[in-house]
């Protein structure tokens, strides 16, 4: 499974590997940018299919939970 | 305005009225901050404390709960109760102080990385490095905490930050934007209705997602057919008290109708609930060939643990409503015969009560629900008696029965009740507690008697760790390892030392006057119930198990 994620916090590539590891998936890449203040990530993970179906909702919740009301990334990010 | 005073006036407009905290180094411009302020603050006697007093009031009230405490140790004694908050989607904020801005990862002293340690159990946390971001970053955390699926949030401020002159953002930050809710799509509602039309014995289970405002359309839903339905620990008091296809609690400790109807079941109807493992079993063999129906705000539990036919992602009461708007809509027939049926799986709740001369902890409890007035709040720890209380009480509404469900956290119950009571001024409120998670928290007698707030104590003392002890016995050769607490202290004289009222009973025959004038006392009172040290709970699904293995007494 690959992802391409915009993320507000660049500590969330943390949580996303933490995650990953803990739902018995191994994250077998990790490209990670700082962009005008928020981190492009793109990650591919490998690992038994339910646990990356699991891994992917957490991704979205955490990434639902980066923006929450309100919140918006900062200008110019893509 | 320095950064503490912009905080402090940001909780003011959250509308925050108590803050639970402790204070110490770091947090001391938060706290001068407080001092003589509108925004009250309640000293508890420990951090777990606070932040377990923050989870009570905003698990009773629906507001959302603060507590406080100071960098390093004091941070990280909140870390139990805000893992609590995040596995019962509790609305918490915690403020923590960090130490000065230049001193971070010089492992200064009393210095932690809190939002490292937190980050798996908050939904968010945040470090703020900028006096001017403290208003607009509290907004965002209470925003955040509130919002769908609620949950903890930590905000970490440096105590320089703390007391850094604002320039800019003292003014209130703009108010959040209202977030996104999802909406169960009408094709979704449509296809569970169908599934409702086309069983024979379908049964609802109502969970802790019915806590945010579900209450009253899960009522008309299960009313509307008839429904017999179940509930999770964390949802007791959804149903209607005078319902009578309510089969109560379902699980470990479940009551045997619900379990059974469960199990018998060819449609299951899951509402805010996530199938924990102390309520399924084995899932494998959980309402084996019933089709599911999964209601849910968060996305994340479905298809977790138990696969659903038709998935209503969305908020609770708007997905009940709609599925209420299409039932009547198409007629769906009710199901009250089936409903009988399942309440007449059940039976009388088994027990093994001992000697007429010994004083049983079900017993006392069965006392104390018979003359607790309907509208109070019952908190309980963890352990036998809070299993024992979940199969008794008769709350008007889940955010009259406060445990820590899902974390299981000894020296939840009491704090919980004085954070429960501090939001409920003026109604009834009891912590029934074990000898064992009770000793975890004992100096919270102090807070009760600093700000006489009224609630009570329901001491359950068998002597053990009662649960682990049942389990000992049960799965591990009766070889009773640290599971005895025969030398415990006398908790009355622990009481009256902090000057807070003590009844005791050890004689069955006294029970229902002791209890009675205990309720009756007018302030904060502690009744110490002297019970028999092996009564077990039944019944009882042995963990990873079914309802086909229950247990009711032993063998
Ligand atoms: C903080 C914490 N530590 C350990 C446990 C494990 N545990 C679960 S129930 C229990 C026994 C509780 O004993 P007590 O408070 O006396 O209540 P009883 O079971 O006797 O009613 C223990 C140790 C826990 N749930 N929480």
């Amino acid at each position: 499974m690959t992802c391409d994620l915009l993320l507000r916090d660049a500590r969330s590539v943390a949580r996303i590997i933490n995650l990953a590891h803990r739902f018995n998936c191994r994250c077998t890449r990790i490209d990670a940018s700082a962009v005008s203040g928020a981190t492009t990530a793109s990650f591919a993970f490998d690992g038994p299919a339910v646990a990356l179906t699991r891994l992917r909702a957490q991704i979205d919740r955490i990434l639902a939970y980066e923006a929450p009301a309100g919140a918006r990334l900062p200008e110019g990010t893509p | 305005m320095n950064g503490a005073q912009v905080a402090v006036a940001a909780l003011e407009r959250e509308g925050v009225d108590f803050i639970f905290g402790y204070p110490g180094g770091t947090i001391m411009p938060l706290y001068d901050a407080l001092f003589n302020h509108a925004v009250r603050h309640v000293l508890c006697r420990h951090e777990a404390a606070a932040a377990f007093a923050a989870g009570g009031y905003a698990r009773s009230s629906g507001r959302v709960g603060v507590c406080c405490a100071t960098s390093g140790p004091g941070a990280t004694n909140l870390v139990t109760a805000l893992l609590d908050a995040y596995m019962d989607s509790v609305p918490v904020v915690a403020v923590t102080g960090q130490v000065r801005t230049d001193l971070m990862g010089t492992d200064g002293f009393q210095e932690a990385d809190v939002c490292a340690i937190t980050q798996a159990i908050t939904k968010r946390n945040f470090l703020v490095d900028d006096p001017n971001q403290i208003a607009a970053t509290l907004a965002e955390a209470f925003a955040l905490a509130r919002s769908g699926r609620p949950g903890p949030v930590l905000v970490d401020i440096p105590t320089d930050v703390l007391k850094a002159q604002v320039t800019e953002g003292a003014a209130p930050a703009p108010p959040p934007l209202p977030a996104a809710v999802p909406r169960a799509p009408d094709e979704a509602v449509r296809a569970a209705v169908a599934q409702i039309r086309a069983a024979q014995r379908p049964v609802a289970i109502v969970g802790g997602g019915v806590r945010a405002g579900g209450v009253e359309a899960f009522r008309t839903f299960v009313a509307l057919l008839g429904l017999p339905h179940a509930s999770t620990l964390m949802a007791l008091g959804a149903a209607d008290p005078d319902d009578p296809h309510a089969l109560g609690m379902l699980g470990m400790h479940g009551l045997k109708a619900a379990n059974k109807a469960v199990q018998r079941a060819d449609l299951v109807i899951a509402l805010g609930m996530r199938f924990d493992d102390r309520v399924t079993g084995k899932p494998d063999r959980f309402a084996r060939g019933a089709a599911v129906i999964h209601a849910d705000i968060d996305a994340t539990e479905f298809n977790k643990i138990i696969p659903a036919d038709v998935i209503l992602h969305g908020d609770l009461r708007d997905t009940l409503e709609a599925l209420v708007a299409e039932l009547v809509r198409s007629q769906v027939p009710r199901f009250d015969a089936w409903a009988r049926e399942a309440q007449e799986l059940g039976g009388p709740l088994p027990s093994d009560r001992v000697a007429e001369h010994v004083l049983s902890a079900t017993d006392v409890l069965d006392r104390f629900f018979a003359a607790v007035p309907p509208e109070a709040i019952v908190t309980v720890d963890v352990g036998q008696h809070q299993m024992w209380a979940a199969q008794r009480a008769h709350p008007a509404h889940p955010r009259h029965f406060l445990s820590s469900s899902g974390l299981g956290a000894m020296g939840f119950g009491f704090p919980a009740a004085i954070g429960a009571q501090f939001a409920n001024p003026g109604v009834p409120v009891y912590a029934v507690v074990g000898d064992g998670g009770f000793q975890m928290c004992l100096p919270e007698l102090a807070t009760l008697r600093r700000y006489g707030v009224p609630a009570k104590v329901l001491l359950i003392d068998n002597q053990n760790l009662g649960m682990v002890r049942q389990w000992q016995e049960l799965f591990f050769s009766a070889r009773y390892s640290a599971t005895n607490l025969a030398d415990n202290p006398d908790f009355a004289a622990i009481a009256r030392a902090y000057g807070i009222e003590a009844f005791a009973v050890a004689d069955p025959r006294a029970a229902d006057a002791t209890i009675a004038a205990f309720i009756a006392h007018a302030g904060p009172a502690l009744l110490h119930a002297a019970c028999h040290p092996t009564e077990n709970v039944w019944p009882m699904i042995p963990a990873g198990m079914t309802v086909d293995d229950l247990m009711e007494a032993r063998a």
